[in-house]
């Protein structure tokens, strides 16, 4: 059999928690989340690039949709395609890996983020690379690829433009489509100057991506080993899909001897057919675009008499955590297609931006599987902040229940003893009180006497316990007696009701 | 008052929002009910829906209130509720905070379908529309996200004011865009929300309306929060004191 | 265990069953395509070429159309567009027979495109309406890299090979008994990025101008069927 998987030596332990996107501390963050969106509320450059980027989305987004008569429809489908998958997905893993094999393929699978890695890197040395092309793949970011790379000597060169531009910054993607959207041009132009051969001369948008196509082309064709992700595996054919925009793709997986796919295993479709039903969604979620400029399929690894394609395909498949997700109330999420859609239309997102998250993935959609991957523990702040206000349900092309979802991570952060004091005090006295109304009842009438003692002029602007709302707004003086206890005077005659003094 | 058998019996749940801080809704919404024809009861040993409990992970105390709060409303035709988000928590989360137990689950899902935000339930349920009143004043709308996404309300207030005569509404650039209340949320994570009320503070200075009307105390109080300390004059008022005709009570976080 | 069999067991463990019947999961895949045509854009009755037509040349393909009625006639198509880009005759011919075969007068022709290779021409194999793609099967007479190394990319593509929908395409060349490619690629306009601060530039690393040449041989549309 040409398929191979790491032993279990090289497994996590069961009880450790999140899987995490390397076997390294890199990721965990030294500064707090609360502290992170602080930060970037405060960065004026950065406040200017999300409402760009999210502004623009969403405009192109809504536009796709209201010429798309159809899309409610397609993403009921969609929907229904995705959870057949996923409640088959034991099938499709194997008719996949039966097909590609019988394609050409080799076929890897891993458990963990770390055996992924562990697995790419072998194959690059297996084939001697000293150069690997790389084509962006969020999965990729997920198990560490870049850093993996790094650490074993390995010339990385990142083909998408935005990817070329995190390598250059040496930070990480902050949006799952414009990885590079936290970067001015200004930003990118004294990049570009610093580290290309032949830079740009006029300093517009043109001349820099032209430099970027100028300092990228001939390392295609000088690397051992292509790695790119796949939006769709096509278990029918053992084929992978994958759409770009920029061309790079194909320049990066069809010069080299060796091409290695990395994906989820969520990316599952039963066939072709399917995946165009799924594509009709994802590019007009993600760009507003009804299709993206090239959708390419591979199967197997070059064919005899072909004139160019790799020698050698690989495909490995990669759970870290989505088998966690399907066993522990997290199936929903498992139908994502990685389409930013959410994120584009997060009023927490579109504050702060995707660094302030901390995790692989930004937004909604980052806030339910950063604590899979990192752990409850340390990811415990993305799923409690949020207003649950349901927007991105509602433009999620498979209908994730996101806010849902991160009830769910609160409720079990609540039943893990995660919740700082002050919350559980705070909820548990609140829910006390309600459930006894006499003492609800008392507890209120005290409150609004305690309250109006720190009223001026009709408003509350400083109170104990309040600092956090009145630090930045005002706080309406309450009346003098609660609703009910009015209520109950004018239904026993003492006060004609309606008056609200 | 109507006491015929086929009135409407309704039972009001004021929200602990309401009751401590603004009866005027609630007494606005006793009047709109009557004149629609219900009889309203008021039950005495209410308290609170169990949001709170519920968004912050506690689904045990959460399923405590569901439970209190379904005893004490399931003898009437219809309970009616000036919020979004407490008829949302009843109607879309009561069944879901019950989960562990099928009897009172059942029982949660029976009455979520009797269970309505008050705006829709005067348009869709009681065909009311106010009669002879008017306010000659420029207003603008906010749709809070509870009732627009999870309730479906969005036509029905607006449908309403467009009954008061001199009453002339104006768009909300993002009207339907979360005012970054959510609940807790608001103290939570301070900096953030912060940054939210003030774009939606703007939007709504930029209207140039006089008024800002919703249908949630918890988002009206946080954009009317966030305008007075902006010094606008924008007056905010939940929609049922003025289709009541008791908008002259002074709005929500004005100063004096 | 290997992971291999980590990943089945936990698969299996969390949906609550060992095994499933092949051919009812087959079944219920095939009757979610029932409801494809009700979940794709309404062209139905309207004339593939027209729409893909209509499309390619609009804002959102952004690609230059001329048409041909005679094979013959393609390098006098390509001579048009060498001289209204004011462009070298010298162009890299895709490696099909039919082309090689065509009177080229005078245009310089070379096979593999350079890494900078200025103009490129080639053939599609069809052509999908409802987006305006063009598409590529690798093999001996397709390399994938004719598609992607030239700044202005010429593809002819003939009529009567164009279907209306991706699902139409998909259904008949990309089933398991298909005949397998290393490489298919669906075309849709000239390459471009909004990477950086979401300003569209085209011609990012593939080609920055397509040219879609259709040949109206007077064939009649072949059907999706007639595919296998």
């Amino acid at each position: 059999m040409s398929s191979t998987s790491a032993t279990t030596t090289d497994a996590r332990p069961a009880h450790e928690e999140g899987h995490g996107h390397a076997d390294r501390n890199a990721r965990v963050h030294p500064l707090r989340f609360l502290a992170r969106a602080e930060a970037a509320l405060a960065d004026p450059v950065l406040q200017i690039a999300i409402e760009r980027t999210t502004g623009t989305a969403e405009r192109k987004r809504a536009d796709a949709v209201e010429g798309f008569p159809q899309f409610d429809k397609a993403r009921v489908l969609g929907k229904r395609i995705k959870d057949h998958v996923i409640a088959n997905l034991d099938h499709y893993l194997l008719a996949f890996e039966r097909n590609a094999i019988a394609s050409g393929a080799k076929v890897h699978w891993a458990s963990t983020a770390g055996e992924a890695s562990r697995i790419v890197i072998g194959l690059c040395r297996d084939a001697g690379a000293k150069r690997v092309t790389r084509s962006k793949s969020m999965l990729g970011e997920e198990i560490g690829l870049p850093h993996a790379l790094d650490e074993a000597g390995i010339d990385r060169v990142e083909t998408d433009l935005a990817e070329h531009i995190v390598q250059l910054g040496g930070d990480t993607p902050s949006h799952i489509i414009w990885p590079s959207m936290h970067r001015t041009r200004e930003q990118v132009s004294a990049m570009f100057h610093a580290s290309h051969r032949v830079p740009h001369g006029e300093e517009t948008i043109e001349a820099m991506v032209d430099s970027a196509r100028r300092e990228l082309r001939d390392k295609f064709f000088s690397s051992d080993v292509a790695i790119s992700g796949a939006n769709f595996l096509i278990a029918d054919t053992g084929s992978t899909c994958t759409v770009t925009n920029e061309g790079n793709a194909e320049l990066t997986t069809s010069p080299p001897r060796v091409h290695i796919v990395t994906a989820g295993i969520e990316k599952l479709v039963p066939s072709a057919s399917h995946a165009m039903a799924m594509l009709r969604l994802l590019v007009r979620s993600a760009t507003g675009g009804d299709i993206t400029q090239y959708t390419t399929l591979h199967r197997g690894p070059r064919q005899p008499g072909d004139r160019d394609g790799p020698e050698e395909f690989h495909i490995v498949l990669v759970d870290n955590g989505r088998t966690r997700m399907l066993k522990e109330g997290l199936k929903e999420m498992l139908r994502c297609i990685r389409c930013g859609a959410c994120m584009n239309h997060c009023v927490v997102f579109r504050q702060i931006g995707g660094h302030a998250y901390g995790g692989v993935y930004p937004g909604p959609m980052g806030a339910v599987l950063t604590p899979v991957f990192d752990g409850l523990g340390a990811a415990r702040d993305l799923p409690h902040a949020c207003t649950l206000n349901g927007r991105c349900r509602e433009v999620c092309p498979v209908d994730i229940p996101l806010p849902t979802l991160m009830r769910g991570w609160r409720d079990r952060s609540w039943r893990e003893g995660l919740e700082p004091p002050a919350a559980r005090i705070g909820i548990g006295l609140f829910a006390f009180a309600a459930s006894r109304p006499r003492i609800f009842h008392l507890g209120t009438a005290l409150a609004l006497r305690v309250m109006r003692l720190f009223r001026k002029n009709g408003l509350i602007q400083r109170m104990p316990l309040l600092g956090a709302w009145t630090r930045h707004r005002d706080f309406p003086a309450p009346a003098e007696r609660s609703f009910l206890a009015m209520y109950r005077d004018a239904q026993s005659g003492k006060t004609t009701p309606g008056s609200s003094r | 008052m109507n006491t015929s058998p086929s009135a409407v019996r309704v039972g009001f749940f004021a929200t602990c929002l309401v009751n401590a801080m603004r009866p005027n809704v609630g007494f606005a919404s006793l009047k709109l009910l009557e004149e629609a024809g219900c009889i309203v009861e008021v039950p005495m040993q209410q308290t609170c829906c169990g949001q709170p409990a519920f968004n912050g992970g506690d689904t045990r105390d959460a399923a405590v209130l569901a439970r209190q709060f379904i005893e004490a409303f399931e003898p009437f035709d219809h309970v009616v509720i000036p919020s979004g988000s407490c008829a949302g928590m009843v109607k879309a989360h009561y069944e879901e905070a019950l989960a562990d137990d099928p009897a009172w689950a059942e029982r949660a899902r029976r009455l979520a379908a009797r269970t309505h935000e008050i705006m829709s339930f005067l348009v869709d349920v009681m065909g009311y529309a106010p009669q002879g009143r008017s306010l000659v004043a420029s207003a603008t709308y906010h749709d809070s996200c509870s009732g627009l996404r999870e309730l479906g309300v969005h036509a029905q207030p607006r449908a309403m004011l467009g009954k008061i005569q001199g009453l002339e509404l104006r768009p909300l650039e993002g009207h339907d865009v979360c005012c970054g209340f959510g609940g807790t949320f608001c103290v939570k994570y301070a900096p953030i929300s912060n940054a939210i009320v003030e774009e939606k503070a703007a939007a709504v200075e930029r209207t140039g309306a006089q008024l800002l009307l919703g249908g949630d105390l918890g988002c009206l109080m946080n954009i009317a929060g966030k305008l007075s300390r902006r010094k606008s004059d924008v007056r905010v008022l939940h929609t049922v004191e003025v289709l009541a005709g008791m908008a002259d009570a002074p709005a929500i976080a004005e100063s004096r | 265990m290997s992971a291999r069999e980590d990943i089945l067991a936990a698969v299996r463990g969390a949906l609550g069953r060992l095994s499933v019947d092949a051919d009812q999961v087959k079944e219920e895949a095939d009757r979610l395509l029932d409801d494809l045509p009700a979940a794709r854009p309404a062209l139905d009755g309207m004339v593939p070429i027209d729409i893909f037509a209509a499309r390619v040349s609009s804002p959102k393909v952004a690609a230059s159309l001329d048409r041909i009625g005679d094979l013959a006639e393609l390098p006098t198509a390509v001579e048009r567009y060498l001289q209204s880009k004011g462009l070298p005759r010298n162009v890299a011919l895709q490696p099909a027979a039919e082309l090689q075969a065509l009177d080229w007068h005078g245009i310089a022709l070379h096979d593999a495109p350079e890494v900078d290779e200025c103009v490129g021409v080639g053939i599609a194999r069809a052509g999908i309406a409802e987006t305006g793609s063009l598409v590529f099967e690798s093999g001996p007479e397709t390399p994938v890299l004719a598609h992607f190394l030239p700044l202005h990319h010429i593809v002819l593509v003939r009529a009567h090979s164009i279907v209306m929908y991706l699902d139409d395409y998909a259904a008949a060349a990309l089933n398991p008994e298909s005949p397998p490619h290393r490489n298919v690629n669906l075309i849709t306009g000239a390459s471009g990025t909004t990477d950086i601060e979401g300003s569209l530039v085209l011609g990012a690393h593939g080609p920055c101008h397509l040219h879609v040449v259709i040949l109206f041989d007077g064939k009649r549309s072949v059907t999706p069927q007639a595919w296998l």
